[in-house]
């Protein structure tokens, strides 16, 4: 070996300061308003991540285009969570004290976003998140308010389940949960919603995650003979089970949360062997213009229609409800733009679609901002509470029957 | 800046202080352990679970420690009949025994839910002191693990469980029981890693058990043998490389041209992993490891 310890030391040491030296340079711009991305990019969360990144950087380019918000411009900086919550923890830290963002935008899975939201109150920034974790609404995680969800909780997504089963004539439902937060907590929701209807769950299994097979939970749950099989499962866990089901031959029924039952599960198993799965999600607000301007710069970043990432609309709107908030609070005091987030999403006032149309109206009285992936209404809590779309995948293709509103 | 410093810094000597623990285990005695992870899911819930139920943290941490040695005790004594590859599965295999058993019993630890707002340490001092508080105190841990393991591996005990670790027969031929000090070895690193998980888990604030998967054993384990295997700097020097790859990689985006943000996040951890494969082709022995001897 020729090189020495000591050079080795050397040389890593000056690496770090090249790599640390230019963003202390950049640290300080004025005439800006920070935001940082903090999107799933990569880990379990990826198919959804990049879109919603991009989502945020297309719309702070929309609001931009619109002169920006308060006289100032948004500026987005991106990390990746790797869908980790000690990645992220350490992301945030890096966007909060780094590049000291006012406001921390897309976190995604429920352990991330509990994880991150401790950092973002000590700061005093807003959490903007699409998980679905009850906790998240109540002290301690939002003890001051200033986390706001996008997404339905699991909660709502359960009586949703609920209400599906009840319309669709179900007597006999069996669940089966991806064992984390969110896949529980579907599962749990349509319990809580489905028992106070009077009725009752014949089979409940909850899964491990990363299994080449799910065989032995999908006989117990077959063996109890259910009508419909209600799951709070993902995408992979999805089509291991559809195959094992299809070839089970037993006839049942499905209701699936429309991040499991996608398009991409279609395509994965096959049209026949998904007949009939009823897929479930909350309605971007498809005929809004707003949707038609979030649809438009999808495309365009990503090639693919809009309606394949939910969660990219609802950073969409992220950034819109804040830049309204921005320029209706007129300043970059975090207290009085998180007064004005409500008050600008929230009915009572013209209906608004986009930024530039709502900064105008802004100027004449009170606007009431419909998003791309909701009517983006906030409760007390921070939480959306968006309709439900009821899709059956007939012949390969998921086509909308109805909307549950709960 | 200084405290995204504080926060890589914290991070950084929980890391320290896992390895600490596992080159003792493997380092110095050859102990295969593929389950670190566990014992510091153990130190994490329990410390996390007293003081959620206003349970002082002093001694959260010192019952975190207590437990998790603990824990390791049945381990031992089940897997001293073991070879070491036989050894590295029953350690893995618990470690994910340990996460079910997490995940499973909600009444407990509120299973996939996780625990929120698990009391920080130095609550009162408030926002950056606090911070560095931390840290110094971390800091003085590793400072006390890293000395009383460098006094574990001078000692004669050391040497015995050295020769363990390079041939076994020849202890017992001298008249020594192997067993008795690899259970020692066993509860003190798994101790450690318990104490590990307290920090962890007051530091973070949220726990959940997707956070306690096998990953964390492996990056302890590319942390020591970047390092360099059974040395205890090696066990300080390859956690800083390890983080230094990792936290340096955000960087990144400041000194690549041409390439998207969203993009960015895919570069890094390629980068990363290209950094971890050119660093253990050109240093196989690790940064500090013994040359002299093998």
């Amino acid at each position: 070996m020729t090189h020495t310890r000591r050079q080795f030391v050397g040389t890593i040491g000056a690496a770090t300061a090249l790599i640390g030296a230019p963003s202390i340079l950049r640290a300080q711009a004025q005439g800006t308003f920070r935001i940082g991305a903090l999107c799933p990019v990569t880990g379990s969360g990826s198919p959804f991540g990049s879109g919603m990144q991009k989502m945020i950087i297309a719309a702070a380019e929309a609001v931009n285009a619109a002169g920006g918000a308060a006289g100032r411009k948004i500026e987005t900086i991106s990390e990746d969570t790797q869908t980790s919550p000690q990645a992220a923890v350490l992301a945030a830290k890096k966007l909060i004290d780094v590049n000291k963002v006012q406001a921390v935008l897309g976190t995604w899975s429920s352990g991330v976003s509990l994880a991150v939201v401790p950092l973002t109150n000590d700061a005093n920034i807003i959490l903007m998140n699409t998980s679905g974790a009850p906790a998240l609404s109540v002290p301690p995680a939002n003890a001051k308010g200033l986390s706001y969800r996008f997404q339905a909780t699991n909660d709502r997504f359960g009586r949703a389940f609920a209400e599906i089963c009840e319309r669709e004539g179900f007597r006999r439902p069996a669940t089966m949960a991806f064992n984390n937060a969110s896949g529980v907590g579907n599962t749990e929701g349509f319990r809580k919603a489905w028992e106070a209807k009077g009725h009752k769950v014949v089979e409940s299994v909850v899964y491990e995650p990363n299994q080449p097979t799910y065989r032995s939970e999908l006989q117990k749950v077959l063996a109890a003979n259910p009508d419909v099989i209600v799951t709070g499962s993902y995408l992979a866990d999805t089509t291991i089970i559809m195959r094992e089901w299809y070839q089970s031959g037993q006839p049942v029924k499905w209701v699936m949360p429309g991040w499991a039952a996608s398009p991409e599960l279609v395509k994965a198993v096959g049209p026949d062997v998904v007949e009939g799965i009823i897929s479930v999600d909350s309605v971007s607000n498809e005929n809004a213009l707003s949707y038609k301007a979030y649809d438009e710069a999808y495309r365009k970043a990503t090639g693919q229609p809009g309606q394949s990432n939910v969660y990219a609309a609802m950073t969409w709107d992220m950034v819109h409800a804040l830049a309204l908030a921005i320029e209706a609070a007129n300043g970059t005091d975090m207290a009085a733009i998180n007064a004005k987030i409500r008050e600008v999403s929230n009915p009572a006032g013209q209906q608004v679609y986009t930024y530039a149309e709502a900064k105008e109206a802004l100027k004449k009285g009170k606007i009431n901002f419909e998003g791309a992936s909701s009517v983006l209404d906030f409760d007390q809590y921070g939480d959306v509470t968006p309709d439900f779309g009821v899709f059956f995948i007939e012949g390969g293709q998921l086509n909308r029957r109805y909307v549950v509103k709960i | 800046m200084e405290a995204y410093f504080i926060a890589i810094g914290i991070i950084a000597l929980i890391y320290v202080i896992l390895s600490l623990g596992l080159t003792l285990q493997y380092g110095l005695t050859g102990l295969i352990n593929f389950g670190h992870v566990g014992f510091f899911a153990i130190g994490a819930y329990t410390s996390a679970l007293l003081a959620l139920k206003g349970v002082p943290l002093v001694l959260s941490f010192a019952a975190a420690a207590a437990l998790a040695g603990l824990a390791a005790w049945p381990l031992g004594l089940v897997s001293l009949r073991l070879r070491d590859d036989y050894f590295a599965i029953v350690t893995l295999g618990f470690s994910e025994v340990v996460r079910i058993v997490i995940t499973s019993e909600g009444w407990l630890t509120n299973g996939v839910q996780g625990l929120p707002g698990i009391p920080r340490l130095y609550e009162g001092l408030g926002g950056s002191a606090a911070q560095l508080a931390v840290l110094v105190t971390v800091l003085a841990v590793t400072l006390v693990g890293t000395w009383i393991i460098r006094r574990i591996a001078g000692s004669p005990f050391g040497r015995l469980i050295e020769a363990i670790r390079d041939n076994e027969e020849a202890v017992q031929a001298l008249g020594k029981d192997p067993a008795r000090f690899k259970i020692q070895v066993l509860v003190v690193g798994a101790a450690l890693a318990g104490i590990a998980g307290a920090f962890y888990a007051h530091y973070i604030t949220y726990i959940v058990p997707d956070q306690f998967i096998p990953l964390v054993t492996f990056y302890v384990w590319m942390a020591i043998i970047m390092g360099g295997v059974g040395r205890v700097s090696g066990a300080i020097v390859g956690t800083a490389i390890l983080m230094l790859f990792l936290e340096g990689s955000r960087f990144l985006r400041d000194i690549v041209p041409g390439v998207s943000e969203v993009d960015m996040a895919s570069v890094r951890i390629g980068a990363v992993g290209l950094l971890l494969v050119l660093f253990i082709m050109y240093r196989p022995q690790g940064l500090m490891g013994d040359y002299t001897k093998r």
